[in-house]
């Protein structure tokens, strides 16, 4: 399991001035594995997505990924290395283009940042492979359309095309079918899985039918500690896990 | 997005470069001043725009770098005997290339309110730093120029004749503003728009976002100082009001009332505030007045600027359905 | 010794002058976000208003209550129709409205009264000397750090003593939340850019007769106050009070010790801070 793990959570506490927001997180993501963060709300499964993708630092433990130790690297660093994240409140280029939207990640990861003397836009390779990204997510036919100007379920596919865009090796997806309606949420869980099939992938959810239908194990997130960790049904079975959670979620 | 060449403008290229170069034949010699005058400020202003319009910094001490690149360009060329003019220019440049490293490196700590008010105090803190440094500035005298003539082959250009300053100027400010003008389309350019307008998400996608800015800072630092050397040719003088908050001041009423929303709008202000002034100026005393007034009234009522209102008025005329939409980015 | 008991004197009395400048900077931008570049502009009008009232009416304490009167009717004007106006369309445009009534109040200056330097003369007390210690002293100077420590603990005791200071201090913390209790925010932001505008006035007019009345005084003492709210933390009045103190000291004996460099030592300061503190001595982290 070691060997091949992509993703490993060790020890990882987290406090905001006193505040214990994460106890002691440990878990384990095998490389494409579809693994799922559940908890009620304020677990500390947001604040968790912060530490993996180094918005902040954890006050203590480590982070290591594809076997490296990267706690103190910035998320900058984290993203160039393979890993992407997703928002659970959309958080896309609101006015530009979808295209242009996911080309921002394609670029990123073909090394074209800052330089000075290339356009992206008449870089052909760069287009059709942001095409080919605006494809898997079903909006190729909305490629030159404002972000802005997409439906909501089409914002939130446009949201993993982006952390799609440059090419990561691990996805971390915050609640990627918040606020979506039953049928957009049907598509949603398809087009994940559709994507991760050879990606690993960690999500947080709170829609348990997404939860046990995508993920290949679960770990239970409760006040910053991890209650139960397993496959997703010894998570249904388990007992302290339906005294904590499910009971009063799932009514 | 990729641009069509359009048919009519193939025909508007030659006939544009045939009247910049006929321009010397056409206008008096005053007006051929303006226009240059003119022009060196539209590279200052544009530079300040890759700034304030597409990166969203907001900035009051753009002269520090301006005023460097005079005192440096007047400062190479009088104490090295018959240097080439464009080594001088490369010179000044280079140097305040440096000047937008150090102070970037401060200043680019902090961000929004705190970084406008520090770039206007590091720009009184140049300013104080000429004023005391006679040895090299020559103090409240000033330093004058005589750059050298210009070898081209069988050209040559004398900095010195209105005609063939001219033509450096339209060659080699029109080349920089010409630059910025591709630039905003880079892989530099998008990266400093996509963080003014989504920074964290930058970061996730791989972007060092500080490094991005401090570049920007850099290079739209260097190319007010390119903008400042050639105004200290032009003159043959420099003064500390090169590098003075006045100086600040002046970019920031031509790039406002040019518009900051489109890549004109700043050559646009440049041109309208060197044409307004000299027009002003022999009336009365109290042209900066009338000026500032203008400029408060554009904030308040046409944040646009002048290129804005112009569109608007563009898409409210009938049968101009397309104007507004033909924008490049 | 005495010599250093001088220019220590000479600092306070620039440190209260910086006070009365900044302490007023330092409020409006932590009540509304908005830096005020014009806010210095109010110390230099103060100045000249004083000038004229002190031409037509002889009376330097006239001209001492009645300046900084005008200028807070001018802070309210300003804000009432200028900047309220201009807030819907962001932080950028609050600023550069800041700047250019700045620039105009700097060209309109010129116009009315002229470039050159004025002197502003007091008589009486004023223009004593005093024996302190066995130094002489004038007493204008004194005076001035006494107008400012009076004002200062005037604030404090509005600021901490009365309902409407907390009112003001609960909207430097979130005005948001004080709107929301049901306060009239804007006619308290307002008052608050009235009050500090006439602080400035006030400030300008006890300048006057010390630094003499000119259009570069706005310029050179808003980059002071800049420092000083950079310093002390933007938005913290406790910040002003002891950065306005540091930078009057540096400059007073910067003076002395190194005349050349004087100034490099405030900016050496501010560079300190920034690279060490970014959000300054008493500042909050953003």
């Amino acid at each position: 399991m070691t060997e091949q793990a992509i993703l490993q959570i060790m020890d990882i506490r987290k406090d905001f001035s006193g505040l214990e927001v994460l106890t002691s997180v440990n878990f384990t993501v095998g490389a494409n594995e579809r693994f799922a963060v559940i908890g009620p709300n304020g677990a500390g499964k947001t604040t968790l997505f912060n530490v993996i993708s180094g918005k902040f630092p954890a006050t203590s433990g480590a982070v290591l990924f594809k076997g490296r130790d990267i706690s103190s690297q910035s998320a900058y660093r984290r993203a160039r290395m393979g890993m992407a994240r997703s928002f659970q409140i959309t958080n896309i280029f609101q006015q530009l283009s979808a295209l242009d939207n996911v080309l921002a990640g394609v670029r990123s990861h073909q090394g074209l940042r800052y330089n000075l003397l290339r356009r992206p836009h008449h870089d052909q390779r760069l287009i059709e492979l942001s095409e080919a990204i605006l494809e898997r997510i079903g909006l190729q036919d909305y490629r030159d359309v404002p972000a802005q100007e997409l439906a909501y379920g089409q914002q939130r596919a446009l949201e993993l095309g982006v952390t799609l865009s440059c090419d990561p090796e691990l996805i971390l997806l915050d609640e990627p079918t918040a606020g979506m309606s039953r049928k957009e949420t049907e598509d949603a869980i398809q087009m994940i899985s559709r994507v991760t099939r050879d990606i690993a992938c960690v999500i947080i959810e709170h829609d348990m039918n997404v939860v046990f239908t995508l993920a290949d194990r679960i770990s239970v997130l409760h006040y910053g500690v991890i209650l139960a960790c397993g496959a997703p049904d010894e998570i249904r079975c388990d007992q302290k896990v339906k005294d904590a959670y499910l009971g009063e979620d799932e009514s | 997005m990729m641009p069509k060449t359009k048919p009519a403008y193939l025909w508007a290229w030659p006939l544009g470069l045939a009247l910049l170069a006929a321009l010397p034949w056409i206008l008096p010699p005053y007006q051929l001043r303006l226009v240059t005058e003119a022009t060196i400020f539209s590279l200052y202003a544009v530079s300040y725009n890759l700034l304030l319009g597409y990166a969203g910094l907001l900035s009051f001490g753009h002269a520090m770098f301006f005023g460097v690149g005079a005192f440096a360009a007047a400062v190479v060329i009088n104490s090295m005997e018959g240097v080439p003019l464009f080594l001088a220019l490369a010179m000044a440049t280079a140097l305040t290339t440096l000047a937008g490293l150090v102070v970037g490196l401060l200043l680019l700590r902090v961000k929004g309110t705190p970084f406008a008010l520090l770039t206007l105090a590091f720009n009184a803190l140049f300013y104080a730093i000429a004023v005391k440094w006679h040895t090299v500035t020559g103090g409240d005298d000033g330093l004058t120029v005589f750059p050298s003539v210009v070898n081209f082959g069988l050209l040559s250009l004398d900095p010195g004749k209105g005609p063939d300053m001219y033509y450096l100027t339209v060659l080699v400010i029109g080349l920089a503003v010409a630059f910025c003008c591709y630039f905003t389309r880079t892989a530099m350019g998008q990266s400093v728009l996509l963080i003014r307008e989504n920074e964290e998400r930058m970061r996730f996608l791989g972007y060092n976002t500080n490094v991005a800015r401090l570049m920007l800072f850099i290079i739209t630092g260097a190319l007010a100082g390119l903008a400042g050397s050639f105004y200290a040719i032009f003159n043959s003088f420099v003064s500390l009001d090169a590098i003075s908050i006045e100086m600040t001041t002046k970019v920031l009423l031509m790039t406002f009332i040019g518009g900051t929303a489109s890549f004109a709008g700043p050559i646009v202000g440049a041109f309208f505030y060197t044409y307004v002034q000299d027009f002003l100026s022999d009336l009365t005393d109290n042209w900066p007045l009338i000026m500032g007034t203008l400029f408060i009234l554009m904030v308040l009522f046409a944040p646009g600027g002048l290129s804005g209102l112009v569109k608007s008025l563009a898409a409210r005329l009938p049968g101009a359905k397309d104007k507004g939409s033909d924008r490049d980015d | 010794m005495s010599e250093i008991a001088v220019f220590f004197l000479h600092g306070l009395a620039y440190a209260g002058l910086l006070f009365l400048v900044s302490s007023g900077l330092t409020l409006v931008f932590g009540m509304m976000n908005v830096l005020n570049f014009a806010h210095a502009s109010f110390y230099m009008l103060g100045a000249y208003f004083a000038l004229s009232l002190l031409h037509i009416t002889g009376n330097f304490w006239l001209a001492l209550i009645i300046s900084p009167l005008l200028l807070m009717a001018l802070g309210m004007v300003i804000e009432r129709f200028l900047l309220r106006k201009v807030h819907v369309l962001g932080h950028v445009h609050e600023l550069l409205l800041t700047f250019g009534i700045a620039y105009i109040l700097h060209e309109g200056v010129k116009w009315i009264w002229g470039t050159s330097p004025q002197a502003m003369a007091v008589t009486g007390i004023l223009a004593d000397t005093v024996s302190l210690m066995g130094i002489t002293y004038p007493v204008y100077r004194l005076f001035i750090f006494a107008v400012s420590v009076i004002l200062g603990l005037l604030m404090a005791l509005v600021l901490f003593k009365t309902r409407i200071g907390i009112t003001v201090r609960a909207a430097v913390d979130d005005s948001a939340m004080v709107g929301a209790l049901g306060i009239n925010v804007p006619r308290l932001f307002m008052g608050v850019f009235a009050v500090g505008a006439a602080l400035s006035g006030l400030a300008g007019v006890t300048a006057g007769p010390l630094l003499s009345v000119f259009p570069g005084m706005a310029e050179s003492i808003l980059i002071d106050a800049f420092v000083v709210i950079v310093v002390g933390g933007m938005g913290s009045l406790g910040g002003a009070v002891l950065a306005s103190f540091i930078i009057g000291q540096l400059q007073s004996f910067g003076v002395i010790l190194f005349p050349e460099f004087s100034l490099a030592l405030i900016y050496m300061l501010m560079a300190l801070v920034l690279v060490v503190k970014p959000e300054g001595l008493f500042g909050e982290k953003q």
